[in-house]
């Protein structure tokens, strides 16, 4: 019993010990194996298929799990580019995603300084009523949804897909803009006023210009559920002229066959503008979406 | 009389204050509150007032009230009752899952090894992608014949199938993916809880002789465990009512062994044309999902 009491503390003395050592050269050998362990998982699926998109249909039926060099082609790209109904989905998408955006935006910097810098009876339970929209199962909604969204002329039409993302990026955007509008100082509002600036001019020369790391994140949110969307577009959507990336992608998918090869390039299509934006915004992001999040707690 | 004018002119101030300080506030909520009062508040109130009807996708202006006849039927249905165990079972293995592996990737991306930032700002990039483009590439990966999965597999001399047709199968790929989507969004949210922990802290528990585990236990768990709850009750809502990831990867099949409860709403008012069933499920979706909310804050709060 003594026995196995004393080696167990020797274990945890073992660990605590190697935990306690300054970076050492093994220690950071395991990080490394930890680390590369982990992105194999998350990474390797989406590189094969980048990989694979610039093979032909005859390697990707073939028992070849690695491409020769004679393997690669951009054919699959130059035939899923051409497809004119293609690039008719990447501009409605396009459209659709900055529009929402834009919407969000303005609405959310308009509620989130409201929300920060007034006073006025139910402010705060406003705040939670918007969030408590995100627990909403969808598929409750998507009935009385469809039929309001029929009653209002809103069915197949641009402006119908971007009102019904909107809703769903108004809560968490309104949340982000107003815990990072809640950490510049008032004193800064103040000051303007003194000099006879209105509420307007704070916005426009105060708030907007201080807030930008929080609009970086709240507007890439956005974007990238809007883009990203499937359910919403596949109710609302009824022809070709609003049909968005992801709804489109099942023209390569027909009953039984599926064109791999041009699915999976069309795929990785899809994914590039927000993988971009990603790159550009993630500095914000990364810190942004967890901690700012968190402010407004 | 002078006084009077300034007692008046004391009340106009005031209420133009009032006017220019609280009106402007409310007119600043407005267009967020009307958009969401409208495109959101309205459908899930009849939504939930469907879950007492009898209603037809085919012809929804005629409802009969029917009272609490749906949720009686419930009781009775054992595909629903397969649904919920299910979704609950998804639920909890795959908020788990995200949680443990989500907390093992924020200790490692916290270690200052050298190119640990490329790691940090490439982590996300899982959690960004479309759903559809996600279950693509999971189904290019297991397809029939010559998807990687299986040329390894069939390489190794083992069994070959196209993996999301077969029941067990396609229910831990529908749990690979939950993970693999959000393990990233964990970690950083982790990350930088506890990169806020004050260094102090640490030195604190060492100078009282406490190891590096429980350092982790005493000092790291308890200061991330908002930031924690913030990430459950998010994960727990989103899996549970989750419907895209599901549907479009096996539609709830194989004969039904990935059926959830979203995608059994889905069905029941779309295929099945039973609108106020339909709605009475997703009813009971709302219940369990705020009693669990409001318990799990309880909880939170208590300690």
């Amino acid at each position: 019993m003594a026995n196995t009491d004393d080696a167990s503390t020797g274990v945890v003395q073992r660990i605590d010990a190697w935990l306690d050592e300054d970076m050492s050269v093994r220690r950071a050998g395991i990080v490394y194996v930890v680390l590369g362990l982990y992105f194999a998982f998350l990474l390797l699926p989406i590189v094969y298929m980048l990989l694979a998109s610039f093979t032909s249909q005859d390697f990707l039926f073939s028992p070849e799990l690695i491409p020769s060099l004679s393997d690669l082609t951009i054919n699959n790209y130059v035939s899923v580019l051409t497809i004119g109904e293609f690039q008719r989905y990447f501009v409605n998408s396009t459209i659709i995603a900055v529009a929402t955006t834009a919407l969000v935006l303005t609405v959310g910097i308009l509620a989130g300084y409201s929300m920060s810098r007034f006073e006025y009876p139910g402010r705060r339970g406003l705040l939670y009523a918007f969030l408590s929209t995100q627990m909403l199962p969808i598929v409750l909604i998507l009935i009385p949804f469809f039929l309001l969204m029929y009653d209002l002329n809103l069915i197949d039409s641009h402006l119908g897909i971007v009102v019904a993302h909107s809703v769903i990026g108004i809560p968490l955007g309104t949340w982000l803009l107003k815990g990072y509008i809640d950490d510049i100082p008032e004193s800064l509002d103040e000051a303007a006023m003194m000099d006879g600036g209105s509420r307007f001019d704070v916005l426009v020369r105060i708030i907007i210009p201080l807030s930008m790391p929080g609009i970086a994140v709240a507007g890439f949110y956005t974007f990238i559920l809007s883009w990203n969307d499937f359910l919403l577009v596949s109710i609302l959507s009824q022809t070709e002229a609003t049909r968005t990336l992801p709804f489109g992608l099942q023209l390569f998918q027909a009953q039984n066959a599926v064109a791999w090869n041009l699915l999976i390039t069309a795929a990785i299509i899809t994914m590039v503008p927000v993988v971009l934006l990603f790159a550009l915004a993630q500095k914000w992001v990364v810190e942004g979406l967890a901690s700012g999040g968190m402010k407004g707690m | 009389m002078s006084t009077q004018s300034a007692g008046l002119s004391r009340y106009g101030e005031e209420f133009k204050t009032f006017l220019s300080e609280t009106w402007l506030g409310y007119v600043m909520v407005i267009p967020a509150t009307l958009i969401l009062a409208v495109i959101i508040g309205y459908p899930i109130l009849r939504g939930i007032q469907l879950a007492f009807y009898e209603a037809s996708l085919l012809n929804p202006e005629q409802m009969q009230y029917i009272g609490l006849e749906n949720f009686l039927r419930l009781l009775e249905d054992t595909t629903f009752q397969g649904a919920l165990w299910r979704t609950i079972l998804l639920t909890g293995i795959v908020v788990s899952l995200q949680y443990l592996l989500g907390l093992g990737l924020a200790l490692v991306l916290r270690e200052k090894v050298p190119g640990v930032e490329i790691f940090r700002s490439l982590s996300m990039v899982t959690w960004v992608i479309p759903v559809i483009v996600m279950v693509i590439i999971f189904r290019f990966l297991v397809q029939n014949g010559f998807g990687p999965v299986n040329i390894i597999l069939g390489n190794l001399g083992m069994e070959t199938s196209y993996w999301f047709g077969q029941r067990g199968p396609a229910f831990i790929l529908v749990i690979i993916m939950h993970v693999w989507r959000n393990v990233p969004f964990y970690a950083i949210a982790l990350l930088a809880g506890m990169t806020a922990i004050p260094k102090e802290q640490y030195e604190a528990a060492r100078l009282d002789g406490a190891g590096a585990l429980q350092r982790f236990r005493y000092v790291t768990l308890p200061q991330i465990s908002t930031v924690s709850m913030i990430m459950i009750i998010l994960h727990v809502t989103f899996t549970f009512k989750n419907f895209d990831i599901v549907y479009l990867s096996t539609g709830g099949g194989p004969l039904g062994s990935t059926e959830v409860l979203a995608t059994y709403v889905y069905k029941q008012a779309f295929e099945q044309y039973a609108l106020g069933y339909g709605a009475s499920i997703g009813v009971v979706m709302l219940i369990i999902m705020l009693v669990f909310t409001v318990v799990y804050v309880q909880y939170e709060s208590a300690e």
